[in-house]
Parts: structure tokens; C-alpha cells; sequence
């Protein structure tokens, strides 16, 4: 058990290694980033600035102070806000886990009962026609699906508001938005576990006790089939951080996706390197955490 | 069963998006939709028209612009210029500031202190280039100040139209940070109730401004993003007013029963810039052929759903220095096959044309269509606005052969906006060092912004025109307008200075 979670979080380390090495390239793969901020300038003001940001340094002591720094949550200043961009970002953060989570909730609020019928009642008509509906979410992109609904139930119904982030109402449009990016994938996992158990032993053991068919999918053969979906989500969530981007910036959201997008626009690095930095983290953390449900989940893993 | 792990997962999702109030939208409240709100609400700390729109409706400055663009009395009841250096702004008494303070002669100091910050070699405010002519603020007396320039500055007024007046015992007892956020205090029409970063800026009337009361007790500036989701709202009365609307909205928002579209000419011109000094246009008859081969209206009409104006050179019609009787280039390609012939390409050149206005690349590449029609064989590159693209055009300095864009003036009124940075071949100008060789034009321009003489300066300007007609440096296009899409239950129309000056908006009937 200890060991496999050490082995575990060796790996979280290399993985934060390597972000901080991508996210410290960012600044340097555009080109020069002073004359980026002030393009008009003359060479003896650029010279200034450089030396003022540690530009002049030789790369490998810029990165270690960036990973240095970065550990202790100092990405500097943001060029448009003028305030430390590791704090813009930590402020919009948790409105981003809320719209994840709940796009979450959303997804498995239908994947789970789909993916269950679709599994019980295998190859017929009402099993095809849930996977084409479903499938039909994640043909679409983001932007555009929001829009969509937007035009629907905003617009046309009047039924929820246009954007923002301030009512419950408001919640809705985005989370089923960036929801149904990921149902098809977890229904697809739903049926295919759900059918890899459905006839084993134990199933068939409950049936014949006279337990009922709706305890026995419930409690017998869902507890069982649960193990690839937490692990679809673990994978699906990092996803579904990227998707926030789109959807916040469409519903005017003010996440730290929508941050990022603008700091892009803007030139902001420090902002995208702050952002980038602690939605790999957090990414990172979530499939760590998955790791380590999986132990508990299923005994048989920590004897490996 | 593992009841209590979706107990704590549903707790925390709640806890992460609980609401955090919803947003009153009522008769009295005027809501702006911007695509993002500024770094700060402090009006001398950044330079985003996004802000400046927001501060117009909670600082006033000494003087206001109307929407005819004539400057009117604000916080200087009149002025005067004493000498070519030396200006006299007599100030309103009586006005408050939202903090309850008595708006002094101090205060007005205090605030161009604060952006030149006398002494000091690294200034803080983006907007010290503005005003950098000032030299010294003198209070005379109790109601009197004297701005003293360095030489003479006819673009001072100009730039005092924006330029807010900020209360100096309150800044320096509050702190710059709370002032720029949460602390702001003006002597405008509204002041500050909250800022909601990335959501929304909340204003209520000021009670005792000195105008008196403004028609909305509210006015709220939303952070909207995206334009599609700007009209969505638009439409179903989540916003007022949204700015910037592009040619393919304009049927969809004039169609819809609760909408209509407000526009007007603004101050941006448009222009292809030729490289003088390397062929084909270091040759006059060149440079002329290119001119005479862009069939303008047709243009404005079929690509720009009408909102847009020929120009006879870069000076805009609104701009002081205008000189009407300088006629656009007619369209006659026969003309400019000629003049193509005569410049020494009977049988036309291979030209490139680079530009970086990604949002107006139908009408580039119409262009290019255009030139290569008489001769002038166009390969249009298109650039992505960024690192490559500054670099290419500031450090290398070269377009090739001409550059598309479009050009706002820094919103000041005045044609040295618009003939510095295009033909003044000084180092550390902008396009002008890279493209403008025209004999005699620097001397022109560095005369025309030498006196405060405006009826001198006027003839300076109409010289000036007549010159750059004649020789071309770029292709003159066209202005372009500025669109709003405002709810039919709001009377207010666009103005060309591109403010949204609020307190002359009101409820319609």
C-alpha cells in the first residue's frame, strides 16, 4: 500500500517538474517577451526592464528561480493588473471548480442512468437511440453548443438567463454545457463496465435470492462497475478544465479560464503561467486522488 | 456504503457555487456591456478605452467634450491662453466630491502631479505622454490655475477633455490601491457602489453633483466577452447599450422588436501605406496609380453595410485641421494603368501588401483584388497581431511594399494626431520613419504643432493636404463608424468621440 503510494507521488513530483519546465518555456517560446510589453520603446528602456523583470540572466538560473518562486505561489506581477498574478488567479479559481464539478454532476446525472439502460436492455432500439443522442453532445464544440442553448432557452424561451454567474438560474446553460462534452464518454464507460458484470456470478447469485432487479443493478453490479468510471473522471476532469475556458469566456463567466484567455490576448504572461501552472497542478492532484480511491476501492490493487 | 464521500463531494460543490446575489435590473438601472473591465478604477493609472468609458460617468475634467465636439465648460467655468506657454482655467465652485470633500485648486494640482510626478525619472501613470508638455501647474488663487507648458502645446485642450480630477486628502488617506478599487472618489454624475472583477461595476447617482441628478439612479458595466452572447443579452434586456457592433449583426439587432442600432462617424481612418523608398513607390505616378485604383464607395457600401465616408487624405473630417476642399481620388483604372506605364511598368509589378488588422481582412483582400486589376499585382499577408508581427513591423521596419491598417488618432481631435506618426520621418516616430519620404513634409509638420495659433495652424494643415494628395505617401480610404446596439427602451445615440457619456441618456417613452 505504502509503497505503490510512493510510487505514486514520486510520479506527482516529475509531473510538476515538467509543468514548470512547459510553463517557464511559455514566456521564452514567443520571443522576446520585453519587447512584447513595450513594443514602441527605445533599446535603452527595453535594457532597463529587462534587468528589472531578471531577463538578462542565463535561462538556467531564470528557471530556478521560477521553480522556486512558483513553489511558493510568486509568479509576479501581472502586466494588465498590476497585481500578483498567482492571487487573480487562486480568486477565480474556486467559480472554475464549481462550474467543473457541477458540469460533472450534470454528465453523470445522465450518463449513469443511460448508460445503465443501455446495458440491461444491450442492442435495442431504446440502447441505439440513447448512444446516437448522446453522441451528439460531444460532436459538437463547446462554443457552439453554448451558443445554441443560449439562443434556445435564453433568447427564444426566456427561461434561464443569458450569462453571468450570479443565480443558481445562471449556473445552469454552462454546466450543461461543458456537461455534455463529456456524457458520451461516460455512458460509453457505464455500459461497457456495466456489462462486463451484469452476468457475472455473484449477479446471477443475487438474482436467484429473489433480490430485486432494481437493487441488484444498483447495489451489486454498479458498486462493481464503478472502478473505470471514477477513473474516466479522474481523466475526463482535466478535460473538462480545458473546456471551461471556452465556456466561461462564452457565458461570461468569471473563471480563471476566461482570465487566461484574456491574458493571452493580452500578452499577460505572468497570468498564463500562474494559470497554466495551477490547472496542471490541480489536474495532477485529481488523477493523484484517483490513485488513491482506487486502493480503497478495490483491496485487490494493493497487493500489486 | 460510502454515503458520507457523495454527502461531502455535494457539500463542497455547493459551497463552491453558492450565488452571490443576483443583479437587480430595474427602470432606473442603465446597464453597458464591455468586453472586459479595466486593471483599475483609478483614471490616471491606465490606458483602456474600456476604463476611460467607465471613469467619463465618475470624474469629471476641466473640460468636457459634447457630442458636436465643441469643449464645454466642466471643472474650469473658462480659460484662456495667457502667452504661447502659459494657459488660465478659471474653476466651478461649489463641487463636491463623492467623499464629501470640497473639490480646491489643490486637487486639480495635485491630480497633474500625480501623472507627471515632477523629478521622478520613472513615471508610474501610462498616461504621462499625454500631458508631458505640462511643465508646471501654478495655483494662482482659491479658483484659478495655470497650466505652463514647455512650448507651445496646441493640443493641450485636447487632452484635458480626458483627464480626471482626483481628491488629494482622500487618495492620500485611503492609498492608491483602495482608490483605483474599492475607495474611488469623483466629482462626476455617478459614484462607485461595487466592482465585481470579470462580472460587473455598479454606480449609483451621486446626490450632490453639480449638474444636478442624472436620468438612471443605476448605471452597471458588465463584463461580457463574447459579441454573440453581447447581443443575446441585448436582446433579452440583460444589457442596455453594446458597443462596437460589426456590419453582419447590424440586420439582426435592427430586425429585433426590442432593439435598434445607433451609429455615426468616428475618428478612424483607414489607409494602405507605401514604402517610398524602394520601387515600385518611390515613384510618384506609382503611388498616384495605387490611389486611383480602389474603387472607394463601392467598398463602403458592399463590404461596410454603408458605415463609412471616403477621405481625400489620413486627416479625418471631424479633425481640427480638415480642410474640405481637398477632393477624394476618383475611381478610374484606366488612369492608374497609365500613370503605371508612366512610373515605368507598362505591363505592371508584383507588389506585396502586409497588415495586421485581422478583423478587416475581406476588405484587404478586396484591396488587393483592386491594385492587381490595373497592374499593381497585390499578394496580401495576412499577420496574427502579436510578437512576429511587431517585430517584423517595428524592428525590421519594412512592409515591403505597404501596410494595410486602420488609425484612431488616440481619440485626439486635431490632424498633428494623424501627420506625426504618419510622415514625420524623425526617429522614434511611428509609421512616417519606415515609409514617409516626402521633401519638405517635416518642416510642415514640426511648424504645425509650434504655435497655438489655430487660425495659422489651420493654413499649416491645408498646405499640408494639398501636399499629400499630390504625393501620395499612402493610399487614402476611407473613416468608419462607430455602431451601438441600444434597447428601444433607452434614448441615447452614439457620439464620435466613441465616449459613452451617460448622463445624457435617458429613459425613452
Amino acid at each position: 500500500m505504502s509503497a505503490f503510494l510512493i510510487r505514486r507521488l514520486l510520479r506527482f513530483v516529475v509531473v510538476c517538474l515538467g509543468v514548470s519546465v512547459v510553463t517557464f518555456s511559455i514566456l521564452h517560446a514567443s520571443g522576446d517577451p520585453v519587447s512584447l510589453i513595450m513594443p514602441e520603446a527605445p533599446e535603452a528602456d527595453r535594457a532597463k526592464l529587462r534587468l528589472a523583470l531578471g531577463l538578462a540572466d542565463p535561462l538556467p538560473v531564470q528557471f530556478v528561480r521560477f521553480v522556486s518562486n512558483a513553489a511558493r505561489g510568486d509568479f509576479g506581477n501581472s502586466f494588465f493588473h498590476r497585481e500578483p498574478a498567482f492571487r487573480l488567479v487562486v480568486e477565480r479559481m474556486p467559480t472554475t471548480l464549481g462550474l467543473t464539478c457541477l458540469a460533472v454532476a450534470m454528465a453523470l446525472a445522465v450518463a449513469v442512468p443511460v448508460g445503465i439502460y443501455s446495458a440491461v436492455r444491450r442492442n435495442t432500439v431504446g440502447d441505439h437511440a440513447a448512444t446516437v443522442v448522446v453522441f451528439l453532445g460531444q460532436s459538437m464544440p463547446v462554443f457552439w453548443i453554448g451558443i445554441m442553448l443560449m439562443l434556445l432557452f435564453s433568447v427564444q424561451w426566456r427561461l434561464l438567463p443569458v450569462s453571468g454567474w450570479s443565480t443558481w438560474s445562471s449556473m445552469v446553460l454552462p454546466a450543461v454545457t461543458l456537461g455534455a462534452f463529456t456524457t458520451p464518454l461516460f455512458m460509453r464507460i457505464v455500459r461497457s463496465s456495466m456489462l462486463e458484470v451484469v452476468n457475472l456470478d455473484y449477479v446471477r447469485t443475487a438474482r436467484a435470492k429473489g433480490v430485486s432487479e432494481w437493487l441488484v443493478i444498483c447495489r451489486h453490479a454498479l458498486l462493481n462497475a464503478a472502478l473505470p468510471i471514477v477513473t474516466v473522471i479522474g481523466l475526463q476532469f482535466g478535460l473538462l478544465l480545458g473546456g471551461a475556458v471556452l465556456t466561461e469566456t462564452v457565458f461570461a463567466v468569471p473563471g480563471v479560464g476566461r482570465l487566461i484567455v484574456g491574458a493571452i490576448r493580452q500578452l499577460d504572461f505572468p497570468i498564463v503561467q500562474a494559470g497554466v501552472f495551477l490547472l496542471a497542478i490541480i489536474i495532477v492532484s485529481v488523477n493523484f486522488l484517483v490513485d488513491v480511491l482506487y486502493v480503497y476501492l478495490n483491496p485487490t490493487i494493493r497487493l500489486r | 456504503m460510502k454515503r458520507w464521500l457523495l454527502g461531502l463531494t455535494a457539500l463542497m460543490i455547493g459551497a463552491l457555487v453558492a450565488p452571490t446575489g443576483a443583479a437587480a435590473q430595474g427602470k432606473d438601472t442603465l446597464t453597458i456591456a464591455l468586453p472586459n473591465h479595466a486593471p483599475t478604477l483609478d483614471p490616471h493609472m491606465h490606458f483602456e478605452r474600456v476604463g476611460v468609458l467607465v471613469n467619463i460617468n465618475m470624474f469629471d475634467s476641466l473640460l468636457h467634450r459634447s457630442a458636436k465636439l465643441e469643449f464645454e465648460p466642466s471643472l474650469a467655468t473658462s480659460w484662456k491662453a495667457l502667452n504661447d506657454t502659459t494657459w488660465e482655467f478659471k474653476l466651478r465652485k461649489g463641487v463636491k466630491f463623492h467623499d464629501g470633500s470640497m473639490m480646491t485648486a489643490e486637487d486639480v494640482k495635485y491630480s497633474f502631479d500625480r501623472v507627471l510626478e515632477p523629478g521622478k525619472e520613472k513615471k508610474k501613470s501610462p498616461q504621462y505622454g499625454n500631458v508631458r508638455a505640462i511643465k508646471e501647474v501654478k495655483i494662482v488663487d482659491a479658483d484659478t490655475v495655470q497650466l505652463i507648458t514647455d512650448k507651445p502645446f496646441p493640443l493641450l485642450l485636447e487632452r484635458l477633455v480626458y483627464f480626471g480630477i482626483v481628491p488629494k486628502k482622500h487618495i492620500e488617506k485611503v492609498g492608491e490601491e483602495a482608490f483605483g478599487s474599492t475607495a474611488t472618489s469623483g466629482t462626476g454624475p455617478w459614484k462607485l457602489v461595487e466592482w465585481k472583477r470579470d462580472q460587473h461595476i455598479r454606480l449609483e447617482a451621486f446626490d450632490q453633483h453639480w449638474r444636478g441628478k442624472p436620468a438612471f439612479k443605476y448605471v452597471v458595466f458588465r463584463s461580457i466577452p463574447e459579441v454573440a452572447t453581447q447581443v443575446a443579452e441585448l436582446k433579452t434586456g440583460g444589457v442596455d447599450i453594446i458597443r462596437n457592433v460589426s456590419p453582419d449583426l447590424l440586420g439582426d439587432i435592427k430586425a429585433h422588436p426590442l432593439t435598434r442600432i445607433s451609429t455615426t462617424p468616428i475618428l478612424r481612418v483607414h489607409y494602405i501605406s507605401l514604402d517610398m523608398r524602394t520601387a515600385p513607390f518611390d515613384k510618384k505616378p506609382a503611388r498616384q496609380a495605387a490611389n486611383y485604383a480602389i474603387d472607394k464607395q463601392s467598398m463602403i457600401t458592399k463590404m461596410m453595410a454603408g458605415l463609412g465616408r471616403q477621405v481625400p487624405t489620413v486627416v479625418q473630417p471631424p479633425a481640427f485641421g480638415f480642410d474640405p476642399s481637398v477632393q477624394p481620388y476618383p475611381y478610374d483604372p484606366k488612369k492608374a494603368k497609365e500613370l503605371l506605364a508612366q512610373a515605368g511598368y507598362p505591363n505592371g509589378v508584383d507588389i506585396t501588401l502586409h497588415s495586421s488588422s485581422t478583423e478587416w481582412r475581406p476588405q484587404f483582400e478586396a484591396l488587393g483584388e483592386m491594385l492587381t486589376e490595373v497592374g499593381l499585382r497585390t499578394t496580401t499577408k495576412m499577420w496574427d497581431p502579436g510578437p512576429a508581427w511587431n517585430k517584423f513591423f517595428q524592428a525590421e521596419g519594412k512592409g515591403t511594399h505597404g501596410q494595410y491598417g486602420n488609425w484612431g488618432n488616440y481619440s485626439v481631435f486635431d490632424a498633428d494626431a494623424v501627420l506625426h506618426p504618419f510622415y514625420h520621418t524623425e526617429p522614434g516616430g511611428w509609421i512616417g520613419k519606415h515609409y514617409a519620404r516626402v521633401e519638405g513634409l517635416d518642416k510642415l509638420i514640426d511648424e504645425g504643432r509650434s504655435t497655438i495659433d489655430q487660425a495659422r495652424r489651420k493654413q499649416i494643415y491645408a498646405r499640408i493636404q494639398a501636399m499629400i494628395k499630390d504625393e501620395a505617401p499612402s493610399v487614402f480610404l476611407w473613416t468608419q463608424n462607430d455602431t451601438l446596439g441600444i434597447s428601444k427602451k433607452v434614448a441615447y445615440e452614439a457620439r464620435p468621440d466613441e465616449w459613452l457619456w451617460l448622463f445624457a441618456a435617458k429613459p425613452a417613452n
